[in-house]
């Protein structure tokens, strides 16, 4: 592909980006909502930020590397956006969340974060800057552990440090929840947090958080160009199969393309929240 | 949300009519909807002193919520507990309750339209109060996340202390503490025995060591050294330094080795880094390099043997503004001080080697860095966490060389080092083949003496005696060209020990030559690929006897001067046919100005003649006798290395082991438990 | 909400939007006179259009670059509070970051104290590090006893294993480059794919200087 392909290719999907995000607004504004495909790991959240309040222990939301002004900023600003719907039902506990990152350039978005949630509490302090990486891990397990979070929400970019955090948490009895935009930290995720989030999932989070029509909208829309992906993918795929394969019938793969498909779906509604799609 | 509640009018009264018809109703209160809590993250209250707690009153658990929990206790659980608690007289809670629960009618006064907030109804709403039955009817109009946060107070200071206290943390810790950290100790004790035994005894050794050589599967190491070995004096080398001490474990010996390297080629490291720390580190590694030098008089030197340049700020774009303005960052060095370098782009670089711990470090590399410089290869050395997404970029891009991965290909690339550089070493650094050192001044004077007249060739015994063995693990040289990759041709290949002369003398009928045609030096290698080891160098008008072709016809195989055969590439060269007398008249002259080249060419050969093996470029350069780098390729601290390898591979055996036994518990207990729900 | 900070919200929102979008159309389409059909004055035009995205990167680094500053600060003031809480580990930290300042006020360019203390202590970490995630792999399963959860621990135990360099498990050294360059290659691309999808989402809301970092 060269350049020129290339670049108008990506206007073209910013732009159609931009008309699906208006698309599904006016239709989530106009209120013909569609329901989200549920994700196991955000409704555990809410249990969580009840116990925070009850136990008048804070949470703890964590950004991580995700810098705003490097290349994971809309892993920050996606990161933000949902600690900021998570702590706007958490404000009416006593006690603040606390918001750390590794990033500093991310400090303002934590400062709003709980500004928002403890207007009257020194605001300032309760957004902790560290130093990347592993220092960061060692330095929030060792600073939090005065402030016994009720859980801890990690949201953003991380490494393998991530597994310091998680473990350290479990053993307090904290709960976790973790999702990084990063490979290594993504497979800790997995294999450790009681909950995680999946690659794009961070970015559909704050939708799940929220009644906000434009969070939703934003979140159905990756759900879309999502299924396209895969379809893309999967015809692709197909069409690789048959060239390499001439006998194969034509039919044959049609067919089977169209049972993936159909079978993708099913899978995707079984995912819908009960009583929906 | 359809009804809304009043607080105001909210009293003890209704509460109390609300729980009767509940009752009536055989319902228990919505909060049986609420999920079970589990047991491990019940949070501790802190206790008030002086202020009694709320006694709970002893109502038979509905039927409903024993299910499965019988084994687990005969506590009442905090969902329990949560749903017989559902309202408690308002003198029953403890001061800090009571303050929520006054914050929560605080909180259904109308508030101030500007405060953006936005309802959380699939999170929070858990029992929602407007279905509870009791004819509360709403009078005060709450916008939506108003009665949220109602419902959340609500909820909140409707059940929670006993539930929070009731399988709380301090009877945990002394009950379970022992049973929950017995896993995790065991765990940690067998790793750590299992990494430490090889640095204690030798008895313990696990496993095979790495081989000398790549795997002939993997060419793209092999490219790699290649690749390095092939830089001069002239070359610049941009360094990418992106780990910190948190990897060193694992990635400084490749790195002391490639910069070793480098540096013996005496081509000139410029290390950058978009993490400040890893500058710093990098500054370490050359140290460490230089206090191994101190033993033989020199020092590298900053801003003339290598370079460190200022960090990049701002990861990906920093990396962007290194592709872009390369000049601009290339200007100063980590101190804020000027280099000296003058680069217009990354062009200008002969290779790009980057060493990275991890898998996001090489995405923006080949992403910022390779992609913008397209010219340039990138040359890319890594951890085993980042191997995968790196054997993918390798395989997928012809630009992107490698990955070496981790200690185990450090030791093979060191072997590979050693192998080459170590048989350079002058006789006097290694007393035990004396021979060496006659046979080396007997060919470097004869060769600078009289020009174009072949060495004279000592037999092969003599060459597997006079071999300097580097190390144990190295195959022995006497058979190097058996043990070394099959000669892709059916020619059968002459004999190192053929005479030079005989080629030349053999027959007057004309003989088929190539002619290097191509205004740059051009790689005569060991086989037809562009992978296979490097044996000698031609430049333009050289002209080499052909004696076989490939398949395709891309690679003659020709005959160098002194019998050796290699491969050379089709378009570099013209194909003709001359006299025997005209061949060796080229020859002469190629020779006569491979003196002038400062007897590279020459050195080169004679090197190959003898050894039957490619030269290090270093040897090109000069005579060894001189080989002051020799001691940046060769003054390692190797002592660590092989302890290091045989710990990591106990260390690996004893983490998939502790993987394997603590997953099979967990899997037997997760059928049992599976079992159990099925028999209740 | 005042007329002043109605004011504030929109010039944000305005001035978020526009340098969003300068800087998207400029990295974009700038750059490439072929865009423009290769006539005379497209590669001024294309170097034109890729000029803001340029000056407005640089100084997107500048500005990451000095940003470290705030973070010292915070990492100060949030200590100083805590210290005086009476907390300990501030007054280690508080004490730590004066003494390295002095250090290299008094030693320019001596890395003495990051050998001495950060590389020990961040590969003591790193070795924290690895017992947690052997700790953490050990109990996948009850975190989560399901097929995929199995499917995580048989990878794992066939990459670990396939990696020891012994004779007896030589033949699972080509399942475990199969898994990598196939299934592992797969979802890493995947995972990677998704974030994308994502950001262009994300970064799609900022650029309509909708996300609520502008809209206060």
């Amino acid at each position: 592909m060269d350049q020129t392909t290339q670049q108008v290719l990506a206007v073209l999907f910013v732009f159609a980006t931009v008309v699906l995000v208006y698309t599904a607004r006016y239709f989530q504004r106009r209120g013909r909502q569609r329901a989200l495909r549920r994700i196991a790991g955000v409704e555990r959240v809410g249990e969580w930020t009840k116990q925070s309040i009850e136990a008048n222990r804070p949470l703890h939301l964590a950004l991580g590397g995700a810098a705003v002004g490097e290349d994971n900023t809309a892993v920050a600003l996606a990161g933000a956006e949902f600690f900021h719907h998570l702590v706007e039902r958490a404000n009416a506990s006593d006690v603040s969340p606390i918001v750390t990152m590794s990033a500093a350039s991310s400090i303002p978005l934590g400062q709003d974060t709980v500004r928002r949630a403890w207007r009257s509490g020194d605001y300032l302090a309760r957004a902790q800057w560290y130093p990347p990486d592993i220092a960061y891990a060692a330095a929030v397990t060792g600073a939090l552990q005065g402030e016994d979070p009720a859980a801890h929400i990690l949201a953003g970019s991380f490494g393998p440090e991530l597994a310091l955090m998680i473990d350290t948490a479990g053993r307090r009895g904290q709960g976790s929840l973790a999702v990084s935009d990063r490979l290594e930290g993504q497979a800790v995720a997995y294999a450790m947090a009681d909950e995680y989030l999946i690659g794009e999932e961070i970015f559909a989070a704050a939708g799940y958080a929220t009644d906000d029509g434009r969070a939703q909208a934003d979140a159905i829309v990756l759900d879309v160009w999502r299924a396209l992906l895969i379809m893309g993918v999967t015809i692709v795929l197909m069409l690789e199969v048959a060239k390499r394969m001439p006998w194969l019938n034509w039919a044959l793969v049609l067919s089977v393309s169209a049972l993936l498909v159909v079978f993708g779906l099913l899978i995707y509604r079984r995912h819908l929240p009960e009583g929906d799609g | 949300m359809s009804e809304e509640f009043n607080w105001l009018e909210y009293s003890e009264e209704m509460e109390a009519a609300a729980l009767e018809e509940e009752g009536r109703s055989g319902r228990r209160g919505l909060r049986r909807l609420l999920p079970r809590l589990p047991s491990l993250r019940r949070p501790a209250l802190p206790r008030m002193p002086g202020i009694p707690r709320p006694r709970l009153p002893k109502l038979r658990l509905p039927s409903l919520r024993r299910r499965g929990g019988a084994r687990e206790s005969h506590q009442p659980s905090a969902a329990d507990i949560l749903g017989e608690q559902l309202n408690r007289p308002l003198e029953d809670l403890d001061d800090r309750l009571r303050a929520l629960r006054e914050r929560s009618v605080e909180a259904s006064q109308p508030a101030p339209s500007h405060q953006a907030l936005y309802a959380v109804d699939d999170l929070l709403a858990g029992p929602a109060l407007q279905d509870r039955p009791g004819g509360v009817i709403s009078a005060v109009s709450l916008s939506k996340a108003q009665q949220q946060q109602v419902e959340m107070l609500r909820d909140v200071v409707g059940g929670a202390p006993e539930a929070a206290n009731a399988g709380g943390r301090s009877p945990r810790f002394f009950s379970g503490f022992a049973l929950s950290a017995a896993p995790r100790l065991l765990g940690s004790a067998v790793l750590l025995l299992a990494v430490s035994l090889p640095f204690v005894s030798s008895d313990y050794a696990e496993g095979d060591l790495p081989p000398a050589e790549f795997h002939e599967d993997r060419h793209e190491p092999t490219t790699f050294y290649n690749l390095l070995d092939n830089l001069t004096g002239d070359d610049y080398v941009l360094v990418a330094f992106e780990y910190g001490p948190a990897a060193a474990g694992e990635l400084d010996i490749l790195a002391d080795l490639l910069l070793r390297h480098i540096l013996a080629q005496r081509a000139k490291p410029i290390i950058v880094s978009s993490n400040p720390i890893a500058i710093v580190h990098a500054q370490n590694v050359i140290r460490a390099i230089n206090r191994s030098l101190d033993l033989a008089g020199e020092q590298l030197l900053h801003g003339e043997d290598y370079f460190l340049l200022r960090y990049l700020p701002g990861g990906a774009l920093g990396l962007r503004e290194l592709s872009e303005n390369f000049d601009d960052v290339a200007r100063i060095s980590a101190k804020g001080l000027p280099t000296g370098l003058q680069f217009d782009t990354l062009d200008e670089m002969t290779e790009i080697v980057l060493i990275a711990a991890s898998a996001d470090d090489i995405r923006h590399w080949v992403e910022q860095v390779a992609s913008a410089a397209e010219g340039r290869r990138l040359l890319v050395a890594t951890s085993y966490a980042a191997q995968p997404l790196a054997q993918a970029y390798a395989d997928s891009l012809d630009q992107v060389i490698g990955p070496i991965v981790g200690i185990r290909d450090a030791y093979t690339y060191g072997q590979k080092l050693e192998t080459n550089f170590g048989a350079l070493l002058p006789a006097e650094a290694s007393p035990q083949e004396p021979e060496f050192e006659q046979l080396d001044a007997d060919a470097s004077s004869d060769s600078q003496a009289e020009g174009r007249r072949g060495p004279e060739l000592p037999a092969e015994d003599a060459i597997a005696t006079a071999l300097p063995q580097p190390t144990e693990t190295a195959p022995p040289t006497a058979t190097y060209f058996a043990t070394d990759r099959p000669q892709p041709t059916d020619t059968p290949a002459p004999r190192a020990t053929d005479s030079p002369t005989a080629t030349a003398t053999a027959t007057e009928a004309p003989v088929r030559v190539v002619v290097v045609t191509s205004g740059q030096r051009v790689n005569i290698r060991r086989g037809p690929t562009t992978v296979d080891d490097i044996l000698g160098l031609g430049y333009e008008g050289d002209m080499f006897e052909v004696i076989g072709a490939n398949g395709d016809g891309s690679w003659y195989e020709i005959l160098l001067p002194g019998g050796v055969e290699g491969w050379i590439a089709e378009f570099l060269v013209d194909e003709r046919l001359v006299s025997a007398a005209e061949l060796a008249g080229a020859q002469a002259s190629a020779s006569a100005a491979d003196t002038q080249r400062g007897e590279r060419a020459v050195l080169q050969r004679e090197y190959m003649l003898r050894l039957g093996k490619p030269a290090p470029r270093f040897y090109q350069a000069q005579a060894p006798a001189s080989g002051d780098r020799l001691e940046v390729a060769l003054n390692r601290d190797r002592a660590q290395e092989i302890p290091r390898l045989e710990a990591m591979t106990l260390g690996t055996l004893a983490a998939a082991l502790a993987i394997i036994f603590g997953n099979v518990i967990y899997a037997a207990r997760a059928l049992l438990s599976l079992r159990g729900t099925r028999g209740d | 909400m005042g007329r002043g900070q109605r004011f504030g919200i929109a010039l944000s929102a305005f001035v978020a939007f526009a340098v969003g979008v300068t800087t998207a159309l400029s990295l974009l389409l700038g750059d490439n006179p072929a865009l423009f059909g290769n006539q005379p004055g497209a590669e001024q035009l294309a170097e034109l259009i890729a000029a803001p995205a340029d000056a407005l990167l640089r100084l997107a680094t500048i500005v990451v670059a000095l940003s470290i500053v705030i973070g010292i600060a915070n990492l100060l003031y949030v200590h100083a509070g805590k210290l005086a809480r009476g907390k300990f580990y501030s007054a280690v930290l508080l004490a730590s970051f004066g003494f390295t300042v002095f250090w290299q006020v008094t030693r320019p360019g001596d890395t003495s104290l990051l050998e001495a203390a950060q590389l020990p202590i961040e590969s003591a970490l790193a070795a924290l590090v690895a017992l947690s995630l052997l700790h953490g792999g050990s109990r996948v399963l009850g975190k989560r006893a399901d097929i995929w959860g199995l499917l995580f621990v048989a990878v794992v135990v066939v990459v670990l294993l396939a990696s020891a360099p012994l004779a007896e498990l030589a033949p699972l050294q080509a399942w475990r480059d199969w898994l990598m360059r196939v299934p592992v290659g797969a979802g890493a691309r995947a995972i990677l794919l998704g974030v994308a999808l994502g950001a262009v989402v994300a970064g799609t809301r900022a650029l309509l200087g909708q996300d609520r970092s502008v809209r206060g």
